[in-house]
C-alpha cells in the first residue's frame, strides 16, 4: 500500500513510541466511527493540530474509525493518509482569515455530507471555535442527525463588540450539540458563560504531551551561568512586552543570566530594541521561529522557564517545558494555575515586577541547590498527562453520546428559539429549515445508495490494522493507492 | 479517573486542578464552579448632579451654535451695526483673556511657555488676513444658491457640535475638524451679510465663540465649578433670550433640549446602570498596568 | 470467452462492463454507457426551441428562431462528436501493454497506448471531484529518471465513472494480468 503523503516529520516518530510492545488494542465491545471536523490541521502547526493528530492516533489505537476533514493547503488537497492509516480530507474550500474557512452555512454541506455518508460516520468531533468549517460541520451534522462532539481550545472575553458577537455564534452553534469538551476548568466556565450551557454536558479533559519527546538532558545545560528559556510567538497576547521590561531589569541585576527566545511574531522589534539599548547581545538570543522537533532541544539548555502569556486556556509550553525538567515562572491567568502543582511552577501576577520576583526566587532557589534535579522533575510530569488518557476519557465521552438521542428537527427549532433569543434564534431556526431542505435536495439528486462506502483504513475492520496484523497475505486484499 | 471506587466520593474534596485524576467524572460539576466570577467590577456609579454639571458642556456649546445664529440673523436684518458687535467683541475678549490668566494664577501660562507678545502677534496677523481677505469672503459664494448655503450650514453646524471634544474619549471626537466646520458654516453665512465689513466682523465672532471661548470654558470648569455654573446659566438664559425676540417656538422647542439633556439624559443613564451586566473571571485577558516604554527610551 | 454485467455509475446510472478473456494474458473490459435517449434530447430542443420563440414574440425578430436551429443542429453534432462517448474500452495485455479506447457516439474513436515497460501499477484512487467524492482507476507510470517514483498518473474510465464494486472487477483482473507478467518477465 502505497501511503505518499509527507507526514509531518514529529508525530512519526511520536507514534512508533506509541505502537511499542505492551500497547495492543484493547478489546472493547463498541466502536465509533469518528470524523475530526477543524480548519486547523498539519502542516499547519499549533495547539489544536496537534491535539487532533495525537488524540486521533490514540483512537485509532483503541480500535475506533477515524478520520480527519480540514481545508486544503495550497498544493495540499484531496485525500491523504497519515501513519497508521488515519485519512485526512483536504477540501477545497476557500480560505478567508487567518486560515480558518469562509462560512455561508450551506456550501459545504454536499460534500461533507457525502464524506459522512461514504464512511458512515457516526459522531462528529469540532475543534476550536476559530474554526468556521467546525461549525458548519457542526450544523450539518444536527441537520444529518448525527451525534455532535465539540472541543473548545480557546478562552475569550465577553468585553469588547467582537467577542459579543463571537459568542453569540457560539451560543447557536453549541445551542444543540450533544456534547462540548474543555481542556481546562476555567476554560468550562468560560465556555459554559459563553454559550449559556448546562455546565452538566460539558467536560474537562486535558490536553496532553508526549513524554518521550520532551526529556531532560542536563549536559546541554551549562552550570557556571543561567540561562532563561523563553518559548512563545512574539505577539501582545503572550505578554512579549512585559517581557521586554524584565529583561534590562534582571540582567543588570544578575551578571551571569542569559536569555534564550524562541519564537516569531510582529513583537520581536520591541525585544531587538532592548537588546540594543541595553548592550545585550552576547546574553540575549533570538532564535527565530522553531520547529515543532527543535523546541525541545532549545529547552534543554536552560534552567528556568519563562512564560508571560496574557491569556492561555491551557498551556502547553509549560508542560513541555517541565516535562525537560526546567523550573517553569509563569504569570498567573486562565487555566495556567490548574496544569501543574505548586512545587514545579512559581506563579506571578502578570506585571514587570512580579515576574521579576518570581524569576529572582527561582534564581535564588537555583544557587542554593533547592531546586530539584531535572530527571526527578520529568519522571513527576510524565505521569500527568498522556494522550492515551486523553483518549480514554474522550471514548468516554463518545460512548455517553453515542447513546443519547439527537433532537428531531422540530425540537431543534424550539431549542434555537427558546435559547438564543428572539431575533437570532428565528434567524437560525430558518436557516436551519433551509439547510434541511438543502439536504432533502442533495438527497433526491445523489441518494444515500448511491454513494460508494468507503474502504475503512481504521477501525475494527480497517485495511490498515488488518494489513498490520496480516503483513504477509499482502495480495489478498485491494490496494488503496495514495498518489500526489 | 472515574475508575476508582466512588466509595469515598464525600469526604475526598474536588480540586480544581487538572493534574491528579480525581473520582469525579469528567463532567462533575463543583460547588465552586463560576466561584471566581464577579460581575461589574469596572462599572462605575454615577451621581445624579455629577452628571448634571458635566453635561453642562454639551449646554453650553448648544448655546454657542445659538447664540450665533441669533446674532448672524440679527446682522442680516440690519438690526445689529456691525460696529458695536465688533466693540462688544473685542471688549469681551479682552476681558475673557485676563480672565482666561486669572483664574489658574498664570500657570497654565507658565506650562507652556507662551509669551503675551506672541498672542499679539498671532492676533494682529488674524485680524489682518481676515480683514484683508473679507472681500474675498463675500463674493466667494455668490454663484451660490441662498438656500444650499443654508443647508450646508446647518450641516457644518451639526457636524461642529458632533465632533467636538466634550472630554470623551472616543474615535470620532475631532477637535480640528469640529472647529474647521464652525469656521466653514461661519463663512457661509457671512457672505449672505450685505456688506465686506459684515462679513469680516461675523467671522472675527465666530471664532471668538467657537474657538477661544470653550478653552476659556474648559479652565473655567477646572478651577472655579461654581463660577462655571453661573457662567453656564447665564449663558444659557442669554442664548433663550435672544431665541425669544427671535420666534417664540424655537425658544420653548431650545428650551425643552436643554432641560431634557442636562436633567433628562442623566437620570436615563443612572437608570440604565442597573441593567449592565459585565462579566469578568480569571478567563479575561490580562491587561499590563505599567508603563513599558520606560524600559526602550 | 465473454460476460456482461450490469454496474450503475456515480450518479446512479446504468452502465454494461462487458469483459472478454482472450487469452490468462490477454483481457479486454468494455463499459458502456446508455445511449443517448429520445427523451432527453426531446426535452433540450423543446426547451431551446420555446426560448427562442419566447424571445421572438418579444422582439419580434425572425433571425432568432434560425439561430435556434442552428444551434440546436450544431450543439447536438458537437455533443455526439466531441463529449458524449458511449464506450470505454481498456485493454490488457500482459507482454504489449496498456490500450485505452473511448468511442463517441458520432463513431469517432481515440485511442491511447501504454506500453508494459511503462507502467508501474494498476491503483484505485480516490479524489474529490465536484462536489463528491470518488473512487477512480488509474494506471501509474514509471518515472524514466528515479526507478521507484511515478511520474504520471492515468485515469481509466473517466467519462463513464463507474462505482467501487466495478472498478474492484477491473482492478482485480489487471492486477491478476501484472502478476502474471512479472513472474514471466522475471523467470526467463
Amino acid at each position: 500500500m502505497a501511503c505518499r503523503g509527507d507526514e509531518p516529520g514529529k508525530p512519526f516518530s511520536a507514534i512508533l513510541s506509541w505502537v511499542s510492545p505492551g500497547s495492543l488494542p484493547t478489546h472493547r465491545t463498541r466502536t465509533h466511527n469518528i470524523c475530526m471536523v477543524s480548519d486547523f490541521f498539519y502542516p499547519n502547526m499549533g495547539g489544536v493540530e496537534s491535539h487532533i493528530y495525537q488524540l486521533s492516533q490514540c483512537l485509532i489505537e483503541r480500535g475506533h474509525k477515524v478520520i480527519i476533514v480540514t481545508h486544503a493547503y495550497g498544493n495540499r488537497k484531496g485525500i491523504r493518509y497519515l501513519t497508521n492509516g488515519l485519512k485526512v480530507y483536504y477540501l477545497p474550500l476557500k480560505v478567508m482569515y487567518n486560515q480558518s474557512t469562509a462560512t455561508t452555512l450551506f456550501h459545504s454541506l454536499p460534500l461533507l455530507r457525502y464524506i459522512f455518508v461514504r464512511e458512515r460516520v457516526t459522531i462528529i468531533h469540532s475543534h476550536s471555535s476559530f474554526s468556521a468549517m467546525a461549525h458548519d460541520a457542526l450544523f450539518h451534522a444536527k441537520t444529518m442527525g448525527l451525534q455532535t462532539v465539540f472541543t473548545d481550545h480557546s478562552l475569550f472575553g465577553f468585553a469588547d463588540v467582537s467577542s459579543v458577537l463571537t459568542n453569540k455564534l457560539l451560543t447557536v452553534s453549541l445551542c444543540d450539540t450533544n456534547h462540548i469538551i474543555c481542556v481546562s476548568y476555567t476554560s468550562k466556565e468560560n465556555t459554559v458563560l459563553r454559550a449559556a450551557l448546562n455546565p452538566e454536558i460539558v467536560s474537562v479533559i486535558p490536553n496532553a504531551v508526549d513524554p518521550t519527546d520532551f526529556t531532560p538532558d542536563p549536559f546541554r545545560r551549562h552550570d557556571s551561568i543561567i540561562t532563561i528559556v523563553v518559548v512563545s510567538r512574539l505577539v501582545y497576547r503572550k505578554g512579549t512586552d512585559l517581557l521586554s521590561g524584565i529583561i534590562p531589569e534582571l540582567c543588570q541585576k544578575y551578571p551571569e543570566l542569559n536569555f534564550v527566545i524562541g519564537g516569531e511574531g510582529p513583537k520581536r522589534v520591541i525585544l531587538e530594541e532592548v537588546r540594543e539599548r541595553y548592550q545585550l547581545h552576547d546574553r540575549v538570543r533570538l532564535l527565530g521561529a522553531l520547529e515543532h522537533k527543535d523546541v525541545r532541544d532549545v529547552l534543554v539548555q536552560g534552567h528556568i522557564f519563562l512564560n508571560t502569556s496574557l491569556t492561555e486556556a491551557f498551556c502547553m509550553a509549560i508542560l513541555e517545558a517541565a516535562s525537560c525538567g526546567l523550573q517553569v515562572v509563569s504569570t498567573k491567568v486562565g487555566g495556567i494555575p490548574e496544569v501543574l502543582p505548586e512545587n514545579l511552577i512559581i506563579l506571578c501576577e502578570p506585571s514587570v515586577k512580579s515576574l521579576c520576583e518570581g524569576l529572582e526566587k527561582a534564581i535564588f532557589q537555583l544557587k542554593s541547590g533547592t531546586l530539584p534535579p531535572p530527571e526527578n522533575i520529568h519522571n513527576v510530569v510524565k505521569t500527568f498527562y498522556t494522550w492515551r488518557n486523553v483518549a480514554e476519557r474522550t471514548e468516554k465521552v463518545y460512548d455517553r453520546v453515542s447513546v443519547e438521542a439527537v433532537l428531531p428537527m422540530e425540537r431543534r427549532l424550539n431549542r434555537l428559539i427558546s435559547h438564543c433569543g428572539p431575533i437570532t434564534g428565528y434567524i437560525f431556526a430558518l436557516l436551519a429549515v433551509l439547510n434541511f431542505l438543502f439536504l432533502v435536495f442533495l438527497k433526491w439528486m445523489t441518494p444515500d445508495s448511491v454513494i460508494d462506502v468507503a474502504i475503512d483504513a481504521t477501525g475494527p475492520r480497517g485495511a490498515w490494522t488488518y494489513r498490520c496484523s496480516h503483513r504477509k497475505r499482502r495480495s489478498g486484499k485491494y490496494e488503496i493507492s495514495k498518489t500526489r | 479517573m472515574c475508575a476508582q471506587p466512588v466509595t469515598n466520593t464525600k469526604e475526598v474534596k474536588w480540586q480544581k486542578v487538572l493534574y491528579e485524576r480525581q473520582p469525579f467524572p469528567d463532567n462533575y460539576v463543583d460547588r465552586r464552579f463560576l466561584e471566581e466570577l464577579r460581575k461589574n467590577i469596572h462599572a462605575r456609579k454615577y451621581q445624579y448632579w455629577a452628571v448634571v454639571f458635566e453635561s453642562s458642556v454639551v449646554v453650553q456649546q448648544l448655546c454657542s451654535v445659538c447664540v450665533f445664529v441669533v446674532i448672524w440673523w440679527y446682522m442680516d436684518e440690519g438690526l445689529l451695526a456691525p460696529h458695536w458687535l465688533f466693540g462688544t467683541g473685542l471688549a469681551s475678549s479682552l476681558i475673557g483673556y485676563v480672565l482666561f490668566d486669572l483664574v489658574d494664577g498664570g500657570e497654565g501660562r507658565k506650562k507652556s511657555g507662551r509669551t503675551r507678545w506672541a498672542d499679539l502677534k498671532s492676533a494682529l496677523v488674524f485680524i489682518t488676513f481676515t480683514y484683508g481677505f473679507s472681500p474675498v469672503l463675500k463674493t466667494l459664494t455668490e454663484s451660490v444658491s441662498t438656500d444650499t448655503i443654508y443647508a450646508m450650514s446647518v450641516f457644518m453646524l451639526l457636524g461642529h457640535l458632533i465632533f467636538f471634544d466634550y472630554g470623551a474619549n472616543a474615535a470620532i471626537v475631532s477637535s480640528t475638524l469640529s472647529l474647521n466646520m464652525a469656521i466653514f458654516a461661519s463663512v457661509c453665512l457671512a457672505s449672505r451679510l450685505p456688506r465686506s465689513l459684515h462679513a469680516f466682523i461675523m467671522v472675527t465672532f465666530a471664532i471668538q465663540i467657537f474657538a477661544l471661548w470653550p478653552m476659556l470654558q474648559k479652565k473655567l470648569k477646572a478651577c472655579t465649578p461654581r463660577c462655571y455654573v453661573g457662567v453656564t446659566l447665564l449663558f444659557a438664559f442669554s442664548a433663550l433670550g435672544g431665541l425669544l425676540s427671535i420666534s417664540v417656538v424655537g425658544a420653548i422647542l431650545f428650551s425643552l433640549l436643554l432641560v431634557s439633556i442636562s436633567c433628562l439624559c442623566p437620570y436615563y443613564l443612572i437608570r440604565l446602570q442597573l441593567f449592565k451586566e459585565n462579566i469578568h473571571g480569571p478567563w479575561d485577558e490580562a491587561e499590563i498596568k505599567e508603563d513599558l516604554s520606560r524600559f526602550l527610551s | 470467452m465473454e460476460e456482461e454485467r450490469s454496474f450503475s455509475d456515480i450518479c446512479g446510472g446504468r452502465l454494461a462492463l462487458q469483459r472478454r478473456y482472450y487469452s490468462p494474458s490477454c483481457r479486454e473490459f468494455c463499459l458502456s454507457c446508455p445511449r443517448l435517449s429520445l427523451r432527453s434530447l426531446t426535452a433540450v430542443t423543446c426547451t431551446v426551441w420555446l426560448a427562442a420563440y419566447g424571445l421572438f414574440t418579444l422582439c419580434e425578430n425572425s433571425m432568432i428562431l434560425s439561430a435556434a436551429i442552428f444551434i440546436t443542429l450544431l450543439g447536438l453534432l458537437g455533443y455526439l462528436h466531441f463529449v458524449k462517448i458511449d464506450q470505454e474500452t481498456l485493454l490488457i495485455i500482459d507482454s504489449l501493454g496498456i490500450q485505452m479506447t473511448s468511442s463517441y457516439a458520432s463513431g469517432k474513436e481515440s485511442t491511447t497506448f501504454i506500453e508494459m515497460g511503462k507502467v508501474k501499477d494498476v491503483v484505485i484512487n480516490e479524489a474529490i471531484y465536484m462536489q463528491k467524492v470518488i473512487y477512480y482507476l488509474c494506471i501509474l507510470l514509471k518515472d524514466p529518471v528515479e526507478p521507484h517514483g511515478i511520474s504520471q498518473v492515468v485515469p481509466v474510465f473517466q467519462s463513464s465513472k463507474p462505482r467501487l464494486d466495478c472498478l474492484i472487477e477491473v482492478y482485480r483482473s489487471c492486477q491478476e494480468i501484472l502478476a502474471h507478467q512479472k513472474t514471466t518477465s522475471t523467470s526467463p
